[in-house]
């Protein structure tokens, strides 16, 4: 293992709570080291995953709405759901790909309350939910 | 910040109690991000007390009535509930910068964490059956003879889902600081899915679950803690909520890390007098991880606006959000026929 910042988190956050954390006096103060440990390992994780992840849910929503557009009745939308589906992330900055991440998913709410009912096309959104939400999850230590 | 405020608390509570008394001890404990959470000796007419200080925090998680707090406490605590006894209540910020309520510790118990994966050993049966049997009792009691029935809520048995599921969705309108597409077609769902009116009005505690109650070394529930949300509505709330696999160490066919579902069931059956019905109760298990993320989203934008660091808050706005994300889009996206 190399010295970068995964493993930095990491290896900090086991010196809080396997080293420091017990050296405190029982309470919050305790707590809140080990709890501060636990958000180490959380930042490691996303460090890694951070780029692949925003990417690989903006690519998924982008598809999406390429795909359901065309059974969209309200014409702005269809047109604001066909322009998304072209875009493209420029950038790999995290900043950035977040930002692109909130326009496409407040689109991607106005694609669900719009396709309300149809249940082909809100099968496919589910489907892509369920991918976000899967991606997101974030694993405790030892899991 | 202990030290400081111990004189003024000695202050404070000579006056309430019309007595002098010394308060030494004073310590903070983990008891949420909604309160700070101290213990502390209170000696007066010759003897000493462990008492538990709760003040508001500089900003708090979800805006509840302090006074909710006190009261339900009280409340119970005549019911011959586990539930410490109340002793002091102070609504202004003179004495010690924010309101704060004062109540009995009770000594040499433990809490489970909710990240245990088997907290409570060789009790679990004992504790689950307890666990459920003091919910049935909550559920069944009555809000007017509990002196709780000005207690916020709905009214009608027939408006405690759109009461509360209007409350959640309002909490996220207001505190989301990115699009929540999983929370807005959860919300949706709800709304189209209506479940029947409540058997009844109850006063439903509202964080009733693993984590939010004191046992001791023989498996005995001490403590039901956390009463900040009490309000009135369907008594299935607590029970979704208590249901959820947010708090069932990891699994979700043992809810609360204690009896096997059926069985807790029939348990809180048996202590609120009340059949549960599955339809219902699906619906309010669906809410329950609903309201989980609005109050993960709420703590996400407390903590990342710097309103309150305690590091709970974090947590809870990112472990404990992508979770009940990743719960509801299992449910819902089953029910949707997602691949």
């Amino acid at each position: 293992m190399k010295l970068d910042t995964g493993s930095v988190l990491n290896i900090t956050a086991a010196q809080l709570m396997g080293a420091i954390a017990p050296q405190l006096p029982p309470g919050y103060a305790q707590s809140s080291a080990s709890l501060t440990g636990f958000l180490l390992t959380f930042c490691a994780q996303d460090h890694d995953s951070a780029a692949d992840t925003r990417a690989a849910e903006n690519a998924d929503m982008r598809a999406l709405f390429a795909d359901l557009a065309a059974g969209v009745r309200e014409a702005a939308l269809r047109d604001r759901l066909l322009a998304a589906s072209q875009t493209r992330d420029a950038s790999l900055r995290i900043s950035a790909l977040d930002a692109a991440n909130a326009e496409l998913r407040q689109l991607l709410i106005a694609l669900h309350e719009a396709v309300d009912g149809v249940p082909a096309a809100e099968a496919k959104i589910w489907t892509v939910l369920r991918s976000l939400a899967a991606r997101r999850v974030v694993m405790l230590p030892g899991q | 910040m202990s030290d400081d405020i111990s004189p003024r608390l000695a202050r404070y509570l000579s006056g309430k109690l019309g007595a002098h008394v010394e308060v030494s001890g004073l310590d903070r404990i983990a008891g949420g991000a909604s309160r700070e959470t101290y213990r502390f000796r209170a000696r007066y007419d010759g003897r000493e007390r462990a008492l538990i200080l709760r003040r508001d925090p500089p900003a708090s998680l979800i805006d509840t009535e302090r006074s909710v707090e006190f009261r339900a406490y009280g409340a119970f605590h005549k019911l011959g509930l586990p539930v410490p006894e109340p002793i002091a209540l102070e609504l202004e910020g003179a004495a010690l910068d924010r309101p704060f309520f004062v109540m009995e510790e009770i000594e040499g118990c433990m809490v489970g964490s909710i990240l245990a994966p088997d907290p409570y050993g060789s009790h679990r049966r004992k504790i689950g059956e307890q666990f459920f049997r003091v919910m049935g009792r909550i559920a069944g009691a009555d809000p007017h003879a509990l002196g709780l029935a000005d207690f916020e809520g709905a009214k009608d048995a027939a408006d405690c889902a759109t009461h509360e599921l209007a409350r959640w969705e309002k909490e996220i309108d207001e505190d989301e600081r990115e699009p929540q597409p999983i929370a807005r077609a959860a919300i949706r769902w709800l709304r189209k899915n209506p479940p029947p009116p409540a058997r009844k009005i109850s006063v439903v505690h509202g964080d009733y679950r693993t984590g939010n109650f004191l046992y001791d070394g023989d498996g005995n529930i001490r403590a039901i803690l956390d009463w900040e949300m009490a309000h009135l509505g369907d008594p299935l709330e607590d029970l979704g909520w208590a249901l959820d696999p947010l708090w069932s160490h990891g699994d979700p066919s043992h809810p609360a890390g204690t009896l096997p579902r059926a069985e807790a069931l029939q348990v809180w059956e048996a202590a609120s007098g009340m059949a549960i019905d599955p339809a219902a109760l699906a619906w309010w298990e669906i809410f329950a991880s609903l309201k989980g993320l609005a109050i993960w989203i709420s703590a996400a934008r407390e903590y990342a606006e710097g309103r309150n660091s305690d590091p709970v808050n974090a947590f809870s706005g990112w472990y404990c959000l992508s979770f009940h994300n990743k719960v509801l889009a299992d449910k819902l996206g089953t029910l949707a026929g997602a691949a």
